[in-house]
């Protein structure tokens, strides 16, 4: 036959004499332009020459009149499978590249061909996607369609799910919201399925992340939420300010959703449920990052102690300026180690979001209503409790407490820095012997923060170390003792003492008043001396007060001393020789770990505290 | 001022700065705004007297030619006022003004010179002008030839080793080089001639590279127009199409089998399918494309005379010479055929065709020609 003559001319010629091949081949192109075996032929030995515009020529020739010849389907689906990259080869760069070389026209209707033909419907959208990627101008015949056809998969139960609620969120999303100048026709039902859809996903991620402990800083499911909700914002006409979230600040935000707050017109329907909708992102957002810092930095929130006779902590001079006469004594001071703002603030923020969310009844069921169908409330619980410490709902954080899957040793002070609060001492005790029972290993720092001036209430994110727990329970069992501190006796005289020794001299100032009291009793009788008390400074205090010119107290902390007194002077001679070397003793013991001996001075004298309590 | 008067001051003037000056007044005589046949007349005039020194005051013709000295003083003069006028339509109404159908000839030993250095320094002004010139006075005609003989001396023979520049000459001026290549085409593979002369290899090499870097090259020339005197009507320019194939056809039957050939044959199959559909098609003519029929058909009769006694169809057949010039030569026809670009008498051109010995391909491609009819 002519043709085959021709093709084999061609053929020959391609290794002796490729000039000569390529004018072989213009020649039957020209012969038989509608002959496929002729052209297909013209195809493959340019791809076999690795001529990549030659080859991008004969493609599009044999498009426009043989793709229904299954051959050439099957180039025709190499093509598009290499456009996708699905596998790296050689042939597949060959094929991006020629890809490239084919007219605009070409491309666009290459993908729509192998995207109609596709019975795999994942397949079909990922190159409806592919199509609208490198062809934007399609979009608007092919956009929503395609939001429908993948959103409606992704709520389906298959395996596949959520590789279609993947393509619909992060490939073809952020294409439709760079196109601001294309509306999509979508009902709004369908849009805010979506948005239910992704904010349900995205609340369940998180909550996996959190519980496997991966790593939450991840950013990318984020950026995925904002997509979306600026999509659903663009398509619903929302607020441009609310939905907007190139580099934006969390302060800044808020900043508009309060000015959306107070200036929205809220006769119009859906001004509340926009506002819902992004007050519940940002709730999320913050509370995320808030669940981070406390789970990184392994903090948990105590209420903890204020001291009048000192000044208030620096309030910053723009609010200071605002309660210039008076301190909302119900609003607590927030404090931190190492001054983390960040946790505050994200604290602060999702406190504030939560109120604007309970603001009126109208957002308050709209939130009510999405919590329980985003399955938010669950998530909610932990950070619950914090704002009930905050608001002072000590009851409500109690119950709560009980059904939250916080760790044991922070349940445990949760409740004992409650029961303090509630004058409760003695069970705030039975808490701190809890906690000392699961003390963290790793040993920390003490603080310096757990203690504010002013009367403004105080709460704290305590690290969870050994020494800050443990400087927390000594502070706390000390604080009951002196709250009860008008029976004082010198048992409850003596613990303090002990107890003092944790941060020493951080409550040195308590020590003349308990040295007064010692002093007008005339007397000090101690019997856990010997075991607990090696601080310096507060041994000197004693020795002195024991002295002639301290005032002869009598000192009775050598516990088997008070059975064999005898009124002699040579025996009284020897007393004073017991007790000036007991003292010294104590001196000399003053490098011990005092975080040991406080520790189990709690444990192990726990009958002889729990009267100085009651 | 009258005729008399201004060349009564021009005569006060010595040559080379005589020539100048008149070359500002011709300027001025032809590109004015009503130029009559007067005016004409006194540019003519002056041309000859001070710029080309051919006649003196009394209008007798002068014997003397230029000595070399003062032939580069009036190229130097020329190539300056070239360069000097802005306009394409000024410049080209002068430069052909004076290098006119009638007067060419005489004056085209400074016209080669002139574009010999126009070409040498990269002088676009002077080589769209230049380009306007062959196109006008018709890109294969012989004086046109004669200035691309004289370039290849320049450029091909004299100094080899100019490829480099001359690369860059199509970048520069791609109607130029397209009128160029139309003429030089004609210089070689011409077997009217006493001896058939082959073009030189840097000639063939500098083509081969124009000519495939740039597949839309050979029909420059007819795409862009160059601006014209008011009234003067454009000459359509022939592309080299035609007589560059020839050179590709007519190569192994003359046992010139470097493979450059190959490559400018690939390029000027890829440059027919590149040329713009036009309704009448003006790309290539069929007269043109018919010349290489003679020459094979020379070859095999003496072919067949050498070798009496064996069969003419397997002789031919056997030929590899033979037969890689038919096929080449089919393929270009087809080629052209397929992108409807020949303009004058394609049956003619076929009937020709069918003159030819025996090849399988010629065959077809007058077949399918026959059957899409």
């Amino acid at each position: 036959m002519d043709e085959e003559y021709v093709i084999q001319k061609a053929k020959q010629a391609l290794q002796t004499d490729p000039l000569s091949a390529k004018a072989w081949m213009l020649t039957a192109k020209t012969l038989y332009p509608n002959n496929f075996g002729v052209q297909f032929e013209a195809y493959k030995i340019e791809k076999c020459s690795g001529h990549v515009k030659e080859t991008a020529k004969c493609f599009s020739n044999l498009i426009g009149k043989f793709q229904q010849q299954p051959e050439f389907w099957e180039e025709i689906n190499l093509v598009t499978a290499a456009l996708r990259m699905e596998t790296e080869s050689k042939e597949n760069d060959f094929l991006c590249e020629m890809f490239k070389h084919i007219s605009a026209d070409v491309q666009h209707k290459l993908l729509l061909l192998t995207a109609d033909h596709c019975k795999d419907i994942h397949e079909r959208c990922k190159l409806l996607l592919l199509l609208l990627q490198r062809f934007p101008s399609a979009i608007r015949t092919h956009g929503s369609s395609l939001v429908e056809t993948l959103l409606s998969h992704s709520l389906s139960a298959s395996t596949d799910a959520n590789c279609f609620h993947k393509l619909l969120v992060c490939d073809l999303l952020p294409l439709l919201n760079s196109q601001s100048n294309i509306t999509l026709e979508l009902a709004p039902k369908v849009i805010f399925t979506l948005l239910h859809k992704t904010l349900k996903l995205h609340i369940s991620t998180l909550k996996e992340n959190q519980q496997s402990n991966k790593d939450l800083s991840c950013s990318e499911p984020w950026s995925q939420l904002f997509c979306v909700i600026e999509f659903v914002g663009k398509q619903l006409g929302w607020d441009p300010q609310l939905v907007n979230f190139t580099n934006w600040t969390k302060e800044n935000y808020w900043q508009r959703l309060m000015h959306f707050y107070q200036s929205a017109n809220w006769d119009d329907f859906t001004n509340p449920k926009q506002l819902v909708y992004c007050l519940i992102l940002f709730l999320i957002y913050c509370l995320h990052q808030y669940n981070m810092n406390m789970s990184m930095e392994n903090y948990v929130m105590i209420e903890a102690f204020t001291d009048a006779s000192l000044p208030s902590p620096q309030i910053p001079e723009h609010k200071a300026k605002k309660r210039k006469t008076e301190v909302d004594l119900n609003v607590p001071h927030l404090s931190t180690e190492n001054s983390n703002k960040s946790i505050t603030s994200n604290f602060m923020l999702a406190v504030n979001c939560w109120d604007l969310l309970h603001s009126t009844d109208e957002i308050n069921s709209e939130f009510t209503s999405l919590s329980t169908m985003l399955g938010l409330e669950v998530w909610l619980s932990s950070f619950y409790i914090d704002y009930s410490i905050y608001k002072g709902k000590y009851e409500e954080a109690l119950k709560r407490l009980d059904c939250d899957g916080r760790a044991p040793i922070m349940k445990a002070i949760t409740k004992a820095c409650i029961h303090y609060t509630q004058y409760n001492y003695l069970v705030a005790f039975e808490n701190v012997i809890e906690t000392l029972n699961l003390l963290p290993t790793n040993i920390g720092t003490t603080s310096t923060q757990l203690v504010v001036g002013g009367n403004q209430r105080h709460l704290h994110f305590l690290p969870l170390t050994k020494l800050a727990v443990l400087q927390f329970c000594s502070k706390l069992v000390l604080r009951s003792i002196r709250q009860k501190g008008a029976k004082s006796s010198d048992m409850a005289i003596g613990h303090t003492l002990v107890l003092m020794q944790i941060d020493w001299p951080q409550e040195e100032e308590m020590l003349p008043s308990l040295m007064e009291e010692i002093s007008r009793a005339g007397s000090f009788a101690y019997p856990h001396f010997q075991d607990y008390l090696i601080q310096v400074d507060i041994l000197e205090e004693l020795a002195y007060l024991w002295s002639i010119p301290g005032g002869k107290i009598t000192l009775d902390i050598v516990p088997n001393l008070t059975t064999r007194r005898m009124g002699t002077r040579l025996a009284d001679k020897g007393m004073k020789d017991v007790i000036r070397q007991a003292i010294r003793k104590q001196i000399s013991r003053c490098n011990e770990p005092i975080h040991e001996l406080i520790h189990s001075f709690l444990v192990q004298e726990k009958l002889q505290i729990s009267p100085t309590l009651n | 001022m009258s005729s008399s008067e201004i060349k009564q001051g021009l005569r006060k003037t010595e040559f080379p700065n005589c020539a100048k000056e008149a070359l500002n007044k011709i300027g001025q005589l032809i590109c004015g705004r009503n130029t009559n046949i007067k005016q004409m007349d006194l540019a003519l005039d002056l041309m000859a007297e001070f710029v080309f020194c051919e006649v003196d005051r009394r209008g007798n013709k002068r014997n003397s030619v230029f000595t070399a000295i003062q032939e580069l003083q009036l190229l130097e003069v020329l190539f300056d006022y070239f360069n000097s006028v802005t306009g394409d339509a000024a410049r080209n109404s002068v430069f052909l003004t004076l290098f006119s159908g009638t007067t060419a000839s005489q004056r085209l030993g400074i016209l080669s010179k002139l574009v010999s250095i126009a070409i040498g320094t990269g002088s676009a002004k002077v080589l769209i002008s230049a380009s306007t010139w062959m196109q006008q006075l018709g890109n294969t005609s012989p004086n046109c030839c004669k200035l691309a003989e004289a370039l290849v001396m320049d450029y091909f023979i004299l100094i080899p080793n100019s490829i480099d520049q001359l690369k860059l000459l199509y970048q520069n001026s791609q109607q130029f080089t397209a009128n160029f290549l139309t003429a030089v085409a004609e210089l070689y593979y011409v077997d009217s001639k006493k001896e058939i002369v082959f073009p030189p290899k840097t000639l063939l090499e500098t083509i081969v590279h124009w000519v495939s870097e740039n597949y839309k090259l050979c029909v420059a020339a007819q795409i862009m127009q160059s601006p014209l005197p008011p009234g003067a009507i454009a000459m359509e320019a022939t592309t080299p199409i035609a007589g560059l194939l020839k050179w590709c056809v007519l190569a192994p039957i003359y046992n010139q089998n470097n493979e450059l050939y190959s490559q400018l044959h690939l390029s000027l199959l890829n440059s027919l399918l590149e040329i713009p559909v036009s309704n009448p098609p003006r790309a290539v003519s069929s007269q043109h494309l018919i010349v290489p029929v003679g020459s094979i058909c020379r070859y095999s009769l003496e072919l067949h005379k050498r070798k009496k006694g064996v069969d003419k169809q397997t002789l031919f057949e056997n030929d590899a010479n033979l037969q890689l010039s038919l096929d080449r030569y089919a393929q270009a026809i087809q080629i052209a055929l397929f992108g409807k670009c020949i303009y004058g008498n394609v049956n003619e051109l076929v009937n020709q065709l069918s003159q030819l010995p025996q090849n399988k391909l010629l065959g077809i491609v007058i077949y399918i020609h026959k059957m899409n009819k």
